[in-house]
Formats: C-alpha cells, structure tokens, sequence
C-alpha cells in the first residue's frame, strides 16, 4: 500500500495539480470563480470575520456573560444577530465556512505531503499574534469586514467603502511593515 | 515554478548549481502524506453528506470554505502579501493577482446584481455597500497594521492554522478577541461617526454599465502602476 | 565560492524573503546562499525574487514541510 503511494508521490499529474504550487493568478480566477457562485447560491458575497464576533459572544456566554444590550447584536439592521446566537454554532454557516477554510487549506497541506506543526518561536513572536489578532478584529468590526468581506467583496460589490478601507488597508500595511522590521524580525 | 526534489548529492547534477556534498543520507527519512490527506478528504466527503440531510445551506458553506481554504493554499494567495511586498520587498505579483480576483469577481457581481434588478427582484448582497466614515479609516489602518505583524489577513490566518502555524492559532484567537472588542465598542463608533457616513453603491453615480467600466479601468490603472513599481525596485537594486 | 546558510526555519512571513536580500548583498558574485525555510509563502516568493533579480535558484524539498532555496548569485 505505501508503495503505491509513493509511486503517486512521483506522478506528473499528482505534482500539477497536487503537489506543486500553483500561480497567482489561477488563485485569482479560482477564489473569484467562487465568490460570484456564493453571491448567487447564498444571495451574499464571501466574508470571515463578522463570525469571529460570534464566536467571541458564544464563549462570553460560556464564562456566564450575556450580549442582549449590545447594540451591535441587538440592533436592527447591524451585522450581529441575537437570532443567530441563539441558534448556536453548529447552526451558523459562517462557522463552517472558516472552519472548511482550515480544514481545505489542511487537506491541501497533506496530500501535497508538505505538513508540519510550526511552533512558535519567540516572544517577539507571541507580542506581533497578539496585538496583530487584536487589531484586526477590532478593525473588521469597526471597518464592517476584513480584507475578504470590506475589501475584497465590498470592491466587487462596486460599494465605495471597499476602496476607501482598501487605500487605509495600504497605509496600515506600510505602518505595520515598518514596526515589523524595528521590533519583530 | 519549483524544480523537482534532488535526492542525491550534488555531484553531477547537470545544469544544476554545484554546491558541496551535504549528506542526505542522515536526514528522517520523509512520511508520506498522502493518506493522511485522503483522511481528511473523507472527513470533508462525510461533513458534506452530513450537513445537506439537515440544511442543504450549511453544506453548500462547509463545502465553499474547503474550496476556499484549498485554493489559497495551493496558491499561496496572501492579501497581506498584495498590501505589504510593493512596499517591503518591491514585490508586485500578489497585488497584481488580487487586482485580477477584483476585476472577475467585479464582473460577475455586476451581472448578478443586475439582472436582479432587471427582473424586478431585490438586488443580492447590498448588505455589504456600508457607510464610508472615519471608522472606515480607522478600521482599515488597524487591519492593515495587524496583519502585517501577525504575518496573515483573516483568510490567511485560517489557511495557516490549516497549514499548522502555532503564531496563527494564536493570532486567531486574539482575532475572536479583538472582534468580540469591536461588537463592543460598534454601537459608540455607529453613533459617533458611522452614522454621518454615506453608503456609496457605484452604479447610483455611474449607472450600471458606467460603475463597472469605472470600476475595471481603475483597477487597469493600479495593475500598470504596480508592474512599474516592480520593475523600477529592480532595476533599483542592480546599480 | 563561498557558501552561506541562512536558517529561517520557524519565521513568519516575509522574514525570510527580508533576511535572503539583506544577505545576498553580503555575498560575492557566485557566491551561493543556501535559505532553510518552513513557510510555504517563502517557498514561493524566494524563488520568484531570486529569478526576478537575475540569480539561479533551485529548490530542495528536504522534508515534509520543510524546503532548502538555494539561490546562485549571479550579479
């Protein structure tokens, strides 16, 4: 049987499509390919982080803590939901969208044969995760979305907002290059 | 495009660059991977026949994220990259390659939205056209920053964890953190400035046809602007 | 021809991209920088800078995960 498997692990077709890196721009039309069918299957583009702010409220509610005054989940017409929380995480399609997100990448990780667990190195490494998840999860709050769900969906939804969080995206990345070069490398 | 694997020292290796003996002999010998892929595989199968005998809608997202997840990993496609290399490295291809995803995406959401429209139903996705405010600014400074420093966007950070990245699991749980933070604190920034922003949807002001060629030709414009930028970091370099 | 390691096992990206162009001005012309690395980002955006700027460049998977780029300088 690992014969066999080794054998895969030199075919030409198995290098092509699952071995090898693929190009950018096959990744452009791919992940676009797919956006355009999840506007039209779920009526809503692609987007990640709003799920974060759930899961955020279902581990809240875990430790005893309740969202029902906040305005983000209890107003009309924002991107959190009371209702959604009560239907609870096995029932929110966002959920498993991230989640297939990381089991996909996974899935090509190993039948590439290219896994390994990659500890953490430093503290200075510890320091730029930690500040890093902070910041981008209260700048997709504040922003309506990432750089999939403001930028991305919100450019291809011919909506302003995804250009104008887009150009500040630019900036932040230029900030954030010059502390990571002074303090984290 | 990588070469193939050398498993043998150098010696003789026509064409390819000469370099003193390294002794892979010593070296683990290298697991096979593959069934443990095929596993995973299966596990995804199953979750897709699972979660369409319940909702047929949870199914369809399990199965988009796997799509999703894949398709970056296998690309190696990093919207931190596309931000963050013009200026770091002077490298341009992921940006230029991100400007393509918008462009074709542009394309099929205009399609879409219009023939909505046309046919009289509600326009799908409109959710997503939100006010242009200071939190708007503010919101894509933070981000940007934070994923430079963590070394991945939202889609990257998932794709990492998949990938076995301990700094991204970690990154990811100060994300659910950071977003918890900002539902917080959302209902202060709506009143204070969200709510004198405008929602700007581009075919109100362009019209359909005219949004979309708008649209297309800026986004021709930054992707010339970034083959330049490239090329003049490298010629930069070799003086 | 002088033959440099750069360990970059375990960094984030774009660490080892940034340290692989610091180091290669150290290096003389045919010199070889020899870049131990674990991110599949830089698997693919080392080879890319390296040919871009002109130098030969192979890849060497040397374990699950885990690649060698071994970049000639050229120029």
């Amino acid at each position: 049987m690992s014969n066999l498997f080794d054998r895969v692990k030199k075919h030409p077709y198995y290098l092509a499509f699952l071995k090898d890196a693929w190009p950018y721009i096959t990744g452009a039309v791919l992940l676009s390919v797919f956006q355009i069918v999840t506007l039209a299957v779920t009526g809503n583009p692609w987007g990640v982080s709003a799920v974060f702010a759930n899961w955020g409220a279902w581990l809240y509610k875990l430790a005893g803590g309740v969202v029902d005054k906040w305005y983000y989940f209890a107003g009309e017409g924002t991107p959190g939901s009371l209702a959604l929380l009560e239907r609870g995480i096995l029932k929110d399609p966002g959920t498993w969208r991230n989640v297939g997100i990381i089991v996909g990448a996974l899935f090509a990780t190993l039948i590439a044969s290219g896994f390994k667990f990659k500890k953490i190195k430093s503290w200075r490494q510890v320091i730029a995760a930690v500040l890093g998840g902070l910041l981008m999860g209260y700048g997709a709050r504040i922003g309506f979305g990432c750089n999939i769900g403001a930028f991305y969906s919100g450019i291809a939804s011919l909506s302003l907002s995804g250009w104008v969080f887009g150009a500040f995206l630019f900036v932040g990345a230029i900030i954030g290059s010059k502390l990571l070069v002074k303090y984290f490398m | 495009m990588s070469d193939t694997p050398a498993t043998a020292p150098d010696a003789g290796t026509s064409g390819g660059i000469r370099r003193s003996l390294r002794s892979t002999s010593t070296r683990k010998k290298k697991k096979n991977q593959i069934p443990m892929g095929l596993a995973v595989l299966a596990v995804i199968v199953i979750g897709v026949v699972l979660l369409a005998a319940g909702s047929p809608l949870l199914a369809f997202f399990w199965l988009t994220g796997n799509i999703f997840g894949f398709v970056l990993q296998r690309t190696r496609f990093c919207f931190t990259a596309a931000m963050r290399d013009p200026y770091l490295t002077g490298g341009t291809s992921l940006a230029k390659a991100v400007l393509v995803a918008l462009a074709v995406t542009s394309i099929g959401f205009v399609a879409i939205k219009y023939g909505a429209q046309a046919q009289g139903l509600p326009i799908p996705g409109q959710s997503f056209v939100v006010p242009v405010s200071l939190a708007t600014v503010v919101g894509g400074i933070m981000f940007g920053i934070g994923m430079v420093i963590s070394g991945g966007c939202a889609s990257g950070t998932l794709m990492r964890v998949g990938e076995g990245f301990g700094m991204q699991i970690l990154s990811l749980f100060f994300f659910v953190v950071g977003s918890f933070w900002g539902a917080h604190d959302f209902g202060w920034w709506k009143l204070n400035f969200i709510v004198r922003g405008k929602a700007i949807f581009l075919p109100d002001i362009f019209g359909w046809l005219g949004a979309i060629v708008v649209q297309l030709a800026v986004i021709a414009c930054l992707w010339i602007a970034a083959d330049k930028w490239a090329k003049h970091k490298s010629a930069a370099e070799h003086q | 021809m002088a033959e440099v390691e750069l360990d970059c096992m375990g960094e984030a990206c774009p660490i080892p991209l940034v340290k692989a162009q610091k180091k290669i001005e150290e290096l003389a012309v045919s010199d070889i920088l020899i870049v131990h690395i674990d991110h599949s980002c830089a698997m693919k955006n080392l080879p890319e800078w390296a040919r871009e700027a002109g130098h030969n460049v192979e890849i060497e998977e040397i374990d699950d995960g885990e690649w060698d780029v071994i970049i000639e300088k050229v120029k």
